[in-house]
């Protein structure tokens, strides 16, 4: 069982580090929970010499949750100045202007 | 990102054989934020900015309705979107004169243009590495473009609605005329950016498509006001489910 523990709380900590440094907000709670609670019945199920591993995965959950809560609390969602998208507008606009010209010349 | 745009446009229908109320303004800017659900966790995802201008030409002048998403910087590394949608229209109906589409998703491109011409449209398409394809189909005398809709919708007087009144339209998307279902689901208050709570018409939109799902799960809240201004979308696709939430509605 302690065997079983270990392997999910190691998949789930490998999924919360790619989770936090993805852009996925609280999602990556979700995986970093899990490696933390797999964490914690690892721990549970451990001798006293085999308590390192775990208290790795509880640390590396901590870290990973501290780092989430922050990105979510400081990090502000916000669109980039995009100016090769800026001039698409102003010349889709053009060009839909000469269109409207073309079409009402067809009337 | 296609069917969050359907999930965005089929909320907004309108009704060729109801009367219509206010016109729609000229300089009007709605933005929202997109976020999307996974695992029952909302993320924020982009923002949709929706904006009305006029455009003249030598003989005409059209009220150009533009929506855009573009992704959130933090999303630009992984997935980058910038879509527009947008109509040229009639700012006395919201007849739409010309509609074009340009998406560019995670470097995936596609350009599409109808040109409406009474019940014909002549439709011109060009996806990523294909030639352009160009199509020529007819179309009812009240079917129109998703980003019209959007607008007409907001014409309607819903308050003559009844609990559960539904009425059935038709939007053209992708060269094909789509059967669209709408139902007034009464009111209720929501938040509304910064024009703070406000009771709106909540309606459920359903579609003869894939890109939607589940019963009375596509649902959009207007302002029960004369502005009628979309203050949350809420939508349910294949992939999961989302929303748009208005942060900031300016030149109402």
């Amino acid at each position: 069982m302690r065997k079983l523990f270990l392997i999910l709380s190691v998949v789930f900590g490998v999924l919360g580090i790619a989770f936090t440094i993805l852009p996925l907000d609280t999602l990556a709670f979700l995986p970093i929970g899990l490696a933390f609670v797999f964490g914690l019945l690892t721990l549970k199920k451990s001798e006293d010499s085999q308590k390192k591993f775990p208290k790795i995965i509880l640390t590396i959950a901590a870290l990973c949750s501290t780092v989430v809560l922050g990105k979510t609390l400081l990090v502000k969602d916000e669109v980039a100045t995009d100016t090769q998208f800026e001039q698409q507008k102003i010349e889709t606009k053009q060009e839909a202007k000469k269109e409207l010209e073309e079409l009402e010349g067809l009337e | 990102m296609k069917k969050i745009i359907w999930g965005v446009c089929l909320f907004v229908l309108g009704f060729s054989n109801l009367s219509f109320g206010q016109a729609i303004k000229s300089g009007e800017k709605l933005v929202y934020a997109g976020s999307y659900n996974m695992s029952g966790l909302m993320t924020q995802l982009a923002q949709v900015t929706m904006s009305t201008e006029t455009v003249s030409t030598s003989k005409n002048a059209y009220l150009h309705l533009s929506c855009e998403l573009s992704t959130y910087s933090k999303w630009d590394s992984f997935f980058k979107i910038r879509d527009i949608y947008e109509s040229y229209v009639n700012p006395a109906n919201l007849k739409p004169s010309l509609y074009k589409r340009s998406i560019d998703e995670g470097g995936y491109t596609k350009k599409e243009k109808y040109a409406f011409k009474g019940n014909t449209v002549n439709s011109t398409t060009k996806r990523k590495n294909k030639p352009e394809t160009q199509k020529k189909f007819t179309i009812g005398a009240s079917t129109q473009d998703v980003i019209s809709l959007l607008y007409k919708v907001r014409t309607l007087d819903f308050s003559k609605f009844k609990v559960g009144q539904t009425q059935n339209l038709m939007i053209v998307f992708d060269e094909k005329q789509i059967p669209v279902t709408l139902k007034f689901m009464g009111k209720e208050t929501v938040n509304a950016g910064n024009l703070g709570k406000k009771e709106c018409y909540k309606l459920s939109i359903s579609a003869k498509t894939d890109a939607l799902k589940g019963k009375d799960k596509n649902l959009i809240w207007l302002t029960a006001d004369a502005n009628k201004i979309p203050a949350l979308l809420k939508f349910s696709i294949p992939v999961g489910t989302g929303q748009l939430t208005l942060t900031s509605a300016s030149g109402i």
